[in-house]
């Protein structure tokens, strides 16, 4: 079981989705949601300076993100947390979990080396059953 | 001659002396006046002797007057005699045909050439004139006739003239003929001595040559000849335009001989094209550009045109031939289709984005749903009637879903045309449809039989090939008949490189007759069975069709349906 996951979907009744699924399957002790990239790094940036003062502090071991979303999408906060800035964050891995279906947006996320799968909609305990032999 | 006249005189001399001494003697005899007798003999002396000598001096002048003018006539002799043996070895030695016409008596004579050049033997030519004429091609007489009588009445100065000359078999040949007039000392024309000569070839020549300025002449695309030689102009002189070049540029001709072609470069003008032009010249090898002319009045327009360099016989440049064309409205339609691509391309992507974000927004809330089902079913339901309720939800919700994954097929099926081929052996192939299909064929039962033993591997996509089979076995079992055991052949053959399957049932069949059009259409339904979404046959097209294969079906309506497919089988 994970100690903390974060999900970042700006739809609440995925989020809903997402925390009841995960915790039936008890794929993780602690949930943590954003509605978009921007929360998420707001998120990330707290962690940041709490660290500093408290090392100790625990992070999400885990992200599941999802792409189109208002304010900042998927990409961005990818874009965001691959850079310099979050680098003591490099070693948290990252789930696209999407409705899309554009083959570029598959090709495009293997881009990025944090991204270790692309899942399509909606979330289910089989999902996470596999996602736990691939950890 | 001399002695001649001295013979004379001394005759006479002789004569008169013998008269004197008779005369003297007979004197004697009548009187006797001795002194008188001596005196007038004497007197008679003298006489005779003056008169010897004034006889001899007008003979010796006579004489040497004759001798003058035998001499003179002997020399014009000589002279004319010469001039007869030339006249013969010209006439002998020239190609030409020598006519010589007696006008007064119309006697003429030919030489040779007649024979040599014309093929007529000697007792076939006439001897008058009017064979001559008789032998001038129609066409040709009346004016050559007209010409030569007024030449021959003095009205003109010399006389020549072409015309046809008709050969003895019968064709006819190009001559020129030339003639002088003899006159007499009232200056009458008495005769006249022509020369005909053959230019049939040179005429022939210069009809080709003809034929081929037409090409020049008579061509929509304009022609210009240069110089070879570019000098500091960089670009040679214009030496000849054709009247093409005139229409399209707007010069005359006579405004542009002289100038370089550099005068048709203007502001827009493609640079680039004209460094390709200048460099070829420098080569001396031929090249092509296209660029924007400036005709005379300003205008602009395109031009296509190619510079080839013309070579003499000694293997030096001698001009520059530049064949050009307008192509303006060919470059307009270049430009419009252009943008009809651009446009047609944004609009696709757009199209695709559209579909992307479509499918999106619909997959997102759906997933929701499936999401949210998935859980209630591990929650116990006491009402019977939520139950239901439920249940229904339920069954809507994977319907939606199934049908918005098809249509997600679809769009990525169209979105993908080149897709990934691979070496299948075709028994494989199936035991994998057969094992998805396992549940239905188990329920059905149906007699099936494989045919593939002519081609054991194809060169397809799996993924495809597979939905391909699915949907068609699928609507085999969908739509079997009630009364007969269904029964499905799939036969596989090869010719060449073509790939041809055969799948066959003893189903209830399409009408084909009512739907023909619209058998692999979308959302086309024929039957009404609840699960039916139109889409299957048009899923199998669009995939058959992706992968360059073919489909084609035949069908009847309670006998079954055949489908057949082709595919390109790389060997």
């Amino acid at each position: 079981m994970l100690e903390q996951i974060l999900c970042v979907d700006d739809d609440p009744i995925t989020l809903m989705l997402c925390k009841k699924v995960i915790v039936k399957a008890s794929f993780s002790k602690e949930i943590i949601t954003s509605q978009n990239g921007e929360e998420a790094l707001q998120y990330f940036n707290t962690l940041k300076y709490a660290n500093t003062e408290h090392p100790t502090k625990k992070h999400p071991q885990l992200i599941f993100l999802d792409l189109n979303m208002p304010v900042m999408g998927g990409w961005e906060f990818l874009d965001h947390f691959n850079s310099l800035e979050f680098s003591e964050f490099k070693n948290i891995k990252v789930i696209v979990l999407s409705s899309t279906i554009d083959p570029e947006d598959i090709e495009k996320s293997k881009t990025y080396p944090m991204v270790i799968d692309f899942l399509s909609k909606p979330i289910t305990s089989t999902m996470l059953e596999y996602l736990k032999n691939k950890l | 001659m001399k002695n001649k006249t001295n013979q004379i005189t001394l005759t006479y001399i002789l004569i008169s002396l013998f008269v004197a001494i008779i005369c003297h003697k007979l004197l004697q005899n009548s009187t006797y006046d001795t002194n008188y007798q001596n005196y007038n003999f004497i007197k008679d002396l003298l006489f005779i002797t003056f008169t010897g000598i004034a006889y001899k001096l007008i003979l010796s002048k006579n004489d040497n007057r004759n001798s003058e003018i035998f001499e003179k006539l002997k020399n014009t002799n000589d002279e004319i005699k010469e001039s007869n043996e030339k006249y013969d070895i010209v006439a002998k030695a020239t190609s030409d045909t020598i006519w010589d016409w007696k006008i007064q008596e119309d006697s003429l004579t030919w030489n040779k050439g007649i024979e040599v050049i014309f093929g007529y033997s000697q007792d076939e030519v006439g001897s008058s004139s009017t064979w001559w004429f008789e032998k001038i091609h129609p066409e040709d007489s009346i004016k050559m006739s007209i010409k030569l009588y007024s030449f021959i009445e003095q009205k003109t100065e010399n006389w020549q003239d072409q015309y046809r000359f008709k050969c003895a078999n019968g064709s006819y040949k190009y001559v020129l003929d030339r003639g002088f007039l003899l006159k007499d000392e009232e200056g009458k024309a008495i005769r006249m001595i022509g020369a005909i000569q053959d230019i049939t070839k040179q005429k022939e020549e210069e009809q080709r040559l003809k034929l081929l300025e037409t090409v020049i002449t008579q061509s929509k695309d304009s022609i210009i000849i240069t110089e070879a030689d570019s000098k500091n102009t960089r670009i040679p002189k214009i030496i000849y335009v054709n009247p093409a070049f005139s229409i399209m540029s707007g010069y005359h001709s006579d405004e542009i001989i002289g100038k370089t072609p550099n005068i048709f470069k203007g502001p827009n003008s493609d640079q680039q094209e004209y460094k390709k032009l200048i460099s070829a010249l420098k080569k001396k090898q031929e090249c092509l550009i296209e660029t924007i002319s400036y005709k005379k009045n300003k205008e602009e327009y395109w031009v296509r045109f190619s510079m080839v360099p013309v070579y003499n016989t000694e293997n030096e440049l001698s001009h520059w031939v530049s064949i050009q064309r307008d192509v303006s409205e060919e470059k307009k339609q270049e430009k419009e289709k252009e943008q009809l691509i651009r446009e047609l391309t944004q609009n696709n992507k757009d199209l695709k984005q559209f579909s992307y974000i479509t499918s999106h927004n619909l997959r997102a809330p759906l997933s929701n749903l499936t999401g949210l089902l998935n859980l209630i079913e591990d929650i116990p339901i006491e009402n019977q009637e939520l139950s239901e309720i439920i249940n229904g939800f339920s069954k809507s919700t994977h319907l939606l879903n199934d049908t918005i994954n098809d249509l997600v097929k679809v769009i990525i099926i169209k979105d993908n045309p080149s897709i990934k081929k691979e070496d299948v052996p075709l028994n494989e192939i199936f035991e994998n449809v057969f094992s998805q299909l396992s549940f239905q064929i188990e329920l059905h039962k149906p007699i099936i039989k494989l045919n593939f033993e002519k081609v054991s591997v194809l060169n397809t996509n799996k993924a495809y090939f597979e939905s391909i089979l699915i949907n068609l076995l699928t609507n085999s079992l969908k739509y079997k008949s009630e009364s007969r055991k269904l029964k499905i052949t799939i036969t596989a053959n090869q010719t060449d490189d073509t790939v041809y399957l055969i799948f066959k049932d003893n189903g209830i069949g399409i009408d084909l007759e009512r739907n023909r059009d619209k058998v692999f259409g979308l959302y086309q339904r024929f039957h009404n069975y609840p699960d039916s979404k139109g889409l299957g046959l048009y899923l199998v097209k669009s995939q058959v069709e992706t992968m360059g294969g073919t489909i084609s079906i035949d069908s009847e309506v309670n006998k079954g349906t055949t489908f057949t497919l082709t595919f390109k089988n790389k060997q």
